[in-house]
């Protein structure tokens, strides 16, 4: 009996700051509990709301961590060698317990991962949210290029763990992938062989990308992230909390009764009386935990559930053994870069004596544009700081449609790339079959 | 009744919503459990290995007649195998303390040893290395940190073609001889 | 308002709560779903049967020695991992023979020379040896270029010879070979290679002209490499091979290749030979036709027949040949070490003072060493030895007379 009283002490020691009883305990925990520290004491309902964000930057890093923990149990079973990689990841597939799941959900993980991030810089985008809001001290432009950053290190890490199991489709995606990088002029040929670490892809391509895989570019991932994360605070929380406090009528803020320490002793009276805007506290916030945290929970478990199921039901495939003398048909690089693929199809240039390649169109000159233009935007953007925080801004009507543009264009040749062609890069409707692969038997 | 039941209605439906809800919640919190436990089951379960590429346990070492007199030792298998006319029997090279390959060392002189009351005559010692452990010819140890003799293995002759089979998965006394 | 804000609260933590629940509930099931999986392999249900016919054929005893789990092969020589016998369980054993797939066990006489633990399953069967399931390791699965070369793939191409599929991989080893026992298929094709003068116009195991392309790894080429538009019904090498050998001009209309009327049987024998000549990797002791040992000749293996049945057949199987002659009964010593023993009556007499049934009943000095060590021999033995030598000595005896009467 006392033993159990006392584990109930021990146990509420232990689990208080995730379920305070009181307001007062409520920031407490956000002082005392090192996970929970980073978030505010108080959060808005706005920022809370799931419309506002769809909680796709939470979504993305849950999708990391479940990429992090599948990952380092794979890395105990997977060989990085030529010769080994490729019956490792078959082993894996039929002989490991649970191995086809966790290289499933890795799988699915990671695809989800490229599309959530951007989706993330598009919820981002077109509330305005990489605008400086109120508050002081916020440079939310920089936040944003790191989100760019953090894009980018997320294609970089899908696509170098598109190569580990050393399939057909691992071999000649990441051939069509890195001869993007050979088109660009001059140093182009010198970047694809410090990459690869030879001309081919073999073992030196294998284990660079592999080491760029499981520790550079995580490692990246994380600093950026927490970075990230960090910056959020500066900048005076998410956008909507500085639309929410804009919004707000001027108060007279009560009269709190204060405490002076003079020469003379403690002095009791009231402070000042301010006109200021506030938040409504009692009316529009709520304190983080546990209100912010059930809801981190809740995306994480319904994230963790959805990644699961698809990785159920999308396993994850397995072709042929890497052979660089059968291109298979069609070839196609990760879906994620297919777009490009499928813009610089026709965009091979001859302007009388002038070939330009159209990999170094596609695969060089509108990437950097495109970034650039993002990079660039946030200092240009000449709309005001009403429109940050706020879904379709009517002030940011133009840009809006503009960047919804480019992005449908996108997503149209990504679906067109990825679904709609086939061998010899034909264009096929879904309901046409491709002609069949020819076999030995 | 009509009337009291349709007058406690209401509050009845409150609380059925309030019962039923905690008992979804509760549904909710031993699934998550449950399923976290199965989730982290998977993950550990997947580091136990179900098939193995080591060499088989059993093992064959050739046709009698073709194993030299005396002693030979298999290097891979760390097993020395002692061939006296007809009779057969095979001793672990790995010392018993912590795995080393003992060495087969020879007596410049025989020596008289005594175990458990037997006397006996032996020409070769194995020793051990890494920690200087001793075994007498018949594997029982006398010098150094190993705790228990080496140990013998059980050889057997194949139906099938007449070769010796070495079984490391059955450990036998030191009387055991095999002839053939 | 306060009160208000209040059930406000209460009502989105509500909500969550809900769905939480529900997302829990999800998630139960997924997880619940796996593990079951988990639980009930495919492989699971054959052991569990084939336990069940060993009770039924063997009895209970040898039933509770069937080894569970997942089994494979593990050939490191050949690069071979094969977990056919994890269902496939009857392979050697005894007693099975009349069972049904997957648990009848392997017809013998061809494992006496091609043991499992050697060749594993896929080397002469096809198949994904790696797979654990039945459809994928019989290799009709996506992206498996290797399919179980058995009845179904011999019914699916109408070849009448059910087991002819198999023999094109039974010629990665045995291709430098005229002719192979049980290889009737392909021994055909080698004929017919040999017959219609092939290697006029073609290069065939790296001999022959240059007319039409060399031949040697021809079934090294990817199916990608051969043009089906000509090719009614299923696009494959092994068609495009067929139908080829049949007619050459139905499908290259510009070949100069001339049409032998093959038959279709002929047609299939010769795709399959042509398919076989891969670039294996092959342990050198795998190639067949080989005997990796020095080879006596023939005044070597009449002098050792000489020895082991001759006369002095006694000293050369006690091995005392090693360092002894037995020069009047035929034994020559391989290293001449120790004296002729034809003369050890008079010798041991003179060298240690004794007669010779004494010294090797109580030997001292090197023969002391080899007979308590080496050589081994019983009492039995002893007299025996004794007696040989004096037959020996006595022969040796009437040697040197007629040496002396000639003189």
């Amino acid at each position: 009996m006392q033993f159990a009283e006392q584990a109930k002490k021990i146990y509420n020691k232990l689990v208080w700051t995730w379920n305070p009883g009181s307001e007062k305990e409520s920031g407490d925990a956000i002082v005392k509990n090192i996970l929970l520290h980073w978030f505010p004491n108080k959060i808005s309902k706005g920022s809370l709301s799931w419309n506002y964000s769809f909680y796709l930057g939470t979504v993305s890093f849950v999708l990391f961590s479940i990429l992090t923990v599948t990952g380092m149990i794979l890395m105990f079973l997977y060989v990085p060698s030529v010769e080994r990689a490729y019956s490792s990841v078959k082993d894996i597939e039929f002989v490991v317990a649970f191995g086809w799941l966790l290289r499933s959900v890795h799988r699915i993980s990671a695809h989800l991962m490229v599309a959530v991030v951007f989706l993330h810089m598009v919820r981002v985008f077109l509330t305005g949210a990489y605008k400086n809001g109120t508050s002081v001290g916020s440079n939310r432009p920089v936040n944003w290029i790191v989100g760019i950053v953090l894009l980018l290190s997320t294609l970089l890490l899908s696509f170098t763990g598109y190569l580990l199991p050393w399939d057909q489709l691992a071999y000649w995606a990441i051939t069509v992938g890195t001869n993007i990088a050979s088109s660009a002029p001059v140093v182009g040929e010198k970047i694809r062989f410090f990459l690869l670490g030879g001309n081919t892809i073999n073992q030196n391509a294998l284990i660079r990308f592999y080491v760029l895989h499981v520790f550079f570019l995580p490692v990246l991932v994380l600093f950026l992230f927490l970075y990230h994360m960090w910056r959020i605070r500066k900048d005076g929380g998410l956008a909507i909390a500085d639309h929410e406090s804009l919004n707000q009528k001027p108060e007279k803020a009560l009269p709190v009764k204060s405490k002076t320490y003079s020469l003379l002793g403690i002095t009791n009276g009231t402070s000042v009386h301010v006109q200021t805007t506030m938040v409504n506290e009692e009316e529009n916030t709520v304190s983080s935990v546990p209100h912010l945290i059930r809801r981190l929970w809740l995306v994480t478990l319904a994230t963790t559930a959805a990644t699961i199921l698809l990785a159920i039901l999308f396993t994850a495939p397995l072709e042929e053994a890497a052979n660089p003398s059968v291109t298979p048909n069609p070839a196609k690089a990760p879906w994620y870069f297919l777009w490009l693929q499928e813009i610089v199809t026709d965009t091979t240039l001859k302007l009388g004596f002038i070939t330009i390649n159209g990999a170094f169109i596609g695969g060089i000159v509108l990437p950097t544009l495109l970034i650039a233009l993002a990079v660039w935007w946030p200092y240009r953007d000449p709309s005001g700081t009403g429109s940050a925080g706020v879904w379709f801004s009517s002030e940011r009507k133009k840009q809006n449609y503009a960047f919804i543009g480019i992005c449908v264009v996108i997503i149209i040749f990504t679906v067109i790339g990825t679904f709609l062609r086939g061998p010899y890069w034909n264009f096929y409707w879904p309901w046409e079959s491709w002609p069949t692969m020819p076999v030995k038997f | 009744m009509n009337e009291s039941d349709s007058a406690q209605s209401p509050k009845e439906t409150e609380k059925d919503k309030n019962s039923r809800r905690a008992f979804l919640q509760k549904i909710g919190v031993g699934s998550v459990l449950l399923g976290a436990g199965a989730t982290g089951f998977q993950s550990v379960r997947a580091l136990i290995p179900d098939i193995l590429y080591e060499a088989s346990e059993r093992f064959k070492i050739g046709h009698p007649a073709q194993i030299s007199e005396g002693v030979t030792f298999i290097e891979d298998r760390r097993l020395y195998v002692f061939k006296e006319g007809k009779t057969f029997y095979a001793i672990s090279g790995a010392c018993t303390h912590l795995g080393c390959t003992v060495k087969y060392t020879k007596l410049n002189q025989p020596k008289d040893i005594e175990v458990d009351g037997l006397k006996k005559k032996i020409n070769f010692e194995f020793h051990c290395p890494c920690h200087g452990s001793k075994f007498y010819a018949d594997g029982t140890n006398f010098a150094g940190p190993a705790p228990r003799p080496l140990r013998w293995y059980k050889l057997e002759q194949s139906p099938d073609d007449g070769q010796l089979i070495v079984d490391l998965g059955e450990e036998v006394e030191q009387n055991f001889r095999l002839t053939v | 308002m306060n009160h208000k804000n209040m059930k406000q609260k209460l009502e989105f933590v509500i909500k969550d709560k809900t769905i939480v629940s529900i997302v829990s509930i999800i998630f139960f099931i997924v997880t619940g779903y796996i593990v079951f999986n988990y639980m009930t392999p495919e492989w699971k249900m054959y052991q569990n049967e084939f336990q069940s016919v060993v009770e039924e054929k063997l009895g209970v005893d040898r039933a509770a020695t069937v080894r569970g789990g997942l089994q494979q092969v593990y050939v490191k020589d050949l690069g071979v991992t094969d977990r056919c016998i994890t269902c496939h369980m009857g392979m050697e054993w005894k007693g099975m023979e009349n069972t049904e797939n997957p648990y009848r066990s392997h017809p013998k006489e061809i494992l006496v020379k091609h043991p499992i633990s050697k060749f594993g399953c896929t080397p002469c069967h096809g198949g994904q040896g790696y797979a654990t399931e039945m459809q994928s390791a019989h290799g009709f699965a996506p992206f498996w270029e290797e399919p179980l070369l058995g009845k179904e793939l011999a019914e699916f191409y109408v070849v009448s010879n059910k087991k002819a599929m198999m023999q094109m991989n039974c010629n990665t080893c045995h291709r430098y070979q005229k002719e192979t026992n049980g290889m009737d298929v392909i021994n055909n094709a080698k004929q017919i290679i040999n017959n219609k003068g092939c290697r006029a116009c073609h290069i065939v195991n790296g001999r022959g002209g240059t007319v039409g392309p060399d031949l040697t790894y021809e079934g090294e080429k990817s199916a990608e490499q051969f043009n089906y538009e000509r090719i009614k019904g299923f696009a494959s090498m092994f068609t495009w091979h067929v139908t080829h050998f049949k007619n050459p001009k139905e499908l290259v209309p510009e070949t100069v290749m001339p049409s032998f009327g093959f038959s279709s049987s002929d047609a299939q024998s010769l795709a399959l030979l042509v398919m076989s000549w891969k670039k294996a990797k092959l342990p050198i002791e795998y190639i067949p036709g080989n005997n990796f040992r020095d080879i006596p000749s023939s005044e070597e293996s009449e002098k050792e027949e000489r020895m082991k049945n001759g006369p002095g057949a006694f000293f050369v199987q006690r091995r005392c040949f090693v360092c002894h002659s037995v020069s009047s009964l035929g034994v020559e010593a391989a290293a001449q070490i120790g004296p002729d023993l034809a003369l050890a009556v008079e010798d041991v007499q003179s060298r240690f003072g004794r007669t010779l049934d004494d010294f090797l009943m109580k030997p001292t000095g090197t023969m002391d060493v080899v007979l308590s060590t080496m050589i081994p021999l019983t009492k039995e033995e002893r007299l025996e030895a004794i007696g040989k030598l004096r037959q020996a000595y006595e022969l040796k005896k009437k040697e040197r007379q007629s040496v002396v009467k000639n003189k």
